[in-house]
């Protein structure tokens, strides 16, 4: 009997703690955001600026030497720089903020992802203030890399870095082949191809490697041809021939043992690019630090632009970052006249830029700081080649396509859709369930 | 007179009661209902979380939507396959270990035990790593599936839809089998031995021992483990993010996954349909525990 009593009092505590479970899983939701750094901008002299950014060895640098530049003009100044573990806790602080309606936790300037910001300004209205009437000159910028920080026609960020997408080589690789880098630049997919056939076949290297699971190529690959995956705001896959094409090649240079696809991001970086497997790499540009892991390799790369379909030189962007301010500034001619003496071009932009550049390898799109010394510079890694001035040169080549909110569901969803079609389904019936996907997370069905 | 004393003197006992009773009452409700009632609330809005308005065309939309969402509907063909597949494997290994490690005779029974509940100990993150580690296309398994000429060439365990959730499973009864034996262990230590030999007495072998005594007076206890791993399998979160992040191809995510997706994943915070889906794996989870209860109880 104590047994049985026992033993329906542990139930009865089993199923209370079924609920607990539940409610716990409702918080798991909320357990990001604890993260978030507190901020108070009111107790700020007028002197100082908070920001919020991440990435120890690219972003921070970069803002060093602006806080450093800076002092040129206001030598009181001061930059409280706090550095996040990765860009979604400044996302994730910013939707704290919003969801609570209280943006006191929020430093003066953000450094926020190009493709989410659209979709935070439009969400949280009242997190940020435009950045219009700055003394900025804004065609000194690539205009591609502006589409992103201009929201609803207004200024609403600087940008810090550049997204230019380079293909990087092995040139000791090619040789090998019988191929030079000018072989590579220029070239048709199908070219490609046959070139990645021989390298594996004599090498066993990959001409190419990605992340099978956020698949950056087809985004990549379209824009170089100046197409997007989206079309008046909604998804446009089925009936872009483009995209059709493209995903074509990419499962036929998987099936060629050309490309290698990974299961996520540790393996792309790790295991095929640290890990050697790779002769060629293409992706933005602040993939070189990876690349420059493998130290054996020194003075054994050289990069170009990307194939196209039609054989032109492909030229596209992906990922980067700029720098927002936010509601909270109390002192926003401080915080505007820093961004536009530092980041925007100003006085201070070089300094700024060619220590950024060469504390933390981070690439300008303001087009007068690109043509600093500093960056004609040969690179040894890259056998001597300039590089920093040939990734700012392919930058202002990039076509600007359409942009949504919805960019890295897309990704998502065109990933899976090769990873379907790569094991036999049909191109179009995959294309059309991916696009339905993206339609019912954007709320279009 | 004596009889309002008497009253009184109950009376105040059962006000320190309530007394005894208000802080973990009151902490439950804020830190636990309060919560859950807001998460309805929000269940049944939509638009960013700054600035979230009733749902369209009808209150309901959110759940409506649901049926409409094949990735949704995937995530739960997912997680019941996990649930249908492992749950039975890992509660009958359980039983028979539990059994084996209960044996009077058996030595070293201390360190047995330990070995096989040791794997609770590890963190979820890290025991998924591990996982993934060993899984990988230059891992440990596929050099020993080599070394022994069963394949020939490396599998990609985590990058193949079907294998990948059989690594998941194999993940998931690694971590949890040991963790309900000790359940079991406790109930049979409650059953009397001099059952087993009245049993043996009687003439009835290992086999009917088993299913004759030791199932029927285990049943609240199989019944609970029943309950614990439905509810816990229904929740998976840890396994499905860090060993194959929902792929290949979505083929592995779970429900609390793409709930998660849809809150922070992408930088898309949709908390009006995410609350949503967790209220669905919610009531899941109450009817399932709910018949679970029915069928393991055989009071009338």
């Amino acid at each position: 009997m104590k047994r049985k009593a026992l033993s329906i009092l542990l139930v009865s505590a089993m199923a209370l703690g079924m609920f607990a479970g539940c409610g716990s899983s409702e918080k798991k939701a909320d357990s990001g955001k604890k993260e978030a750094a507190k901020v108070d901008t009111s107790a700020e002299d007028e002197h100082t600026l908070s920001v919020f950014a991440w990435d120890e060895n690219f972003n921070i640098p970069a803002l060093e030497a602006a806080a450093e530049a800076y002092k040129a003009k206001d030598p009181d100044f001061k930059l409280n720089i706090s550095t996040q573990s990765q860009s979604s806790d400044v996302e994730d602080a910013v939707t704290l903020a919003g969801s609570s309606g209280d943006y006191s936790t929020l430093p003066d300037i953000v450094l926020f992802q190009d493709h989410f910001i659209n979709r935070y300004v439009n969400d949280y209205p009242d997190a940020w203030q435009d950045i219009n009437d700055a003394n900025i000159n804004w065609d000194d910028f690539g205009s591609e890399k502006l589409s992103y920080s201009t929201i609803n026609d207004k200024h609403y960020g600087v940008p810090v870095d550049n997204g230019t997408v380079i293909f990087a080589y092995r040139t000791d690789i090619l040789k090998e082949c019988g191929y030079t880098i000018d072989d590579m630049t220029g070239i048709t997919w199908d070219q490609f191809d046959k070139i990645g056939k021989e390298v594996y076949e004599k090498t066993g290297k990959y001409l190419l490697s990605m992340d099978g699971n956020g698949n950056d190529l087809p985004y990549m690959m379209l824009q170089a041809e100046g197409v997007s995956q989206f079309k008046d705001g909604k998804p446009n896959f089925v009936d872009n021939k483009t995209m059709a094409d493209i995903i074509n090649v990419i499962v036929k240079l998987k099936q060629d043992n050309v490309l290698y696809l990974a299961n996520d991001w540790s393996d792309y970086t790790d295991q095929t690019i640290v890990g050697d497997m790779v002769a060629g790499v293409m992706n933005g540009n602040w993939i070189i630090p990876t690349i420059k892991q493998v130290k054996d390799n020194s003075g054994k790369w050289a990069i170009t632009s990307i194939p196209t379909l039609t054989g032109k030189e492909g030229f596209a962007s992906n990922g980067g970052s700029s720098l927002y301010v936010t509601a909270n500034c109390k002192n926003t001619d401080l915080a505007k006249d820093f961004l536009a003496y530092t980041f925007g071009g100003g006085e201070g932009s070089k300094d700024t830029y060619d220590n950024a550049l060469k504390n933390g390898g981070v690439i300008t799109t303001c087009i007068s700081a690109g043509q600093s010394d500093v960056y004609k510079e040969g690179v040894d890694y890259f056998g001597g080649q300039p590089i920093y001035q040939k990734i700012v040169e392919m930058g202002a080549n990039v076509p600007t396509v359409e942009q949504s909110d919805y960019h890295y569901t897309a990704r998502e969803q065109i990933a899976a859709a090769i990873h379907n079609i790569d094991g036999g389904a049909k191109a179009k019936d995959e294309l059309k369930n991916a696009q339905d996907q993206v339609n019912f997370a954007m709320g279009n069905e | 007179m004596n009889k309002n004393k008497y009253k009184s003197v109950q009376g105040k006992q059962k006000a320190a009661g309530w007394m005894f009773l208000a802080p973990a009452t009151i902490l439950i409700f804020v830190m636990s209902f309060y919560p859950m009632i807001r998460a309805f609330i929000m269940s049944l809005q939509t638009g960013s979380s700054a600035n979230m308005t009733w749902a369209t065309p009808n209150i309901f939309n959110n759940y409506t939507r649901m049926f409409k969402d094949n990735l949704f509907k995937g995530s739960l063909v997912n997680t019941y396959l996990y649930l249908i597949i492992q749950v039975p494997i890992m509660l009958i290994l359980a039983i028979l270990l539990a059994q084996l490690l209960n044996n009077k005779d058996l030595k070293f029974k201390g360190l047995f035990r330990t070995m096989v509940f040791l794997p609770c100990a590890t963190s979820l993150v890290s025991y998924a790593l591990i996982f993934k580690s060993l899984f990988a296309t230059q891992g440990l398994v596929n050099d020993v599936l080599q070394k022994i000429g069963i394949t020939h060439s490396n599998i990609n365990f985590l990058g193949t839809t079907a294998t990948a959730k059989i690594v998941i499973i194999i993940a998931l009864l690694w971590r949890w089998t040991g963790y309900n034996m000790v359940f079991y262990l406790a109930g049979l230590q409650n059953i009397e031995y001099s059952v087993y030999e009245a049993a043996k007495i009687d003439g009835a072998n290992g086999w009917k021992t088993f299913w004759g005594i030791t199932v029927p007076l285990l049943r609240p206890t199989i019944v609970m483990t029943f309950i614990m791993s439905i509810n816990g399998t229904l929740q998976l979160f840890d396994e499905s993010v860090n060993l194959t992040k929902g792929g290949p191809a979505n083929s592995t995510i779970t429900m609390s996954h793409y709930i998660f997706n849809n809150s922070f994943g992408n930088g898309v915070a949709n908390f009006g349909y995410a609350s949503a889906m967790s209220f669905v794996v919610f009531i899941m989870v109450a009817i399932l525990a709910f018949i679970n209860l029915k069928v393991g109880d055989t009071r009338d």
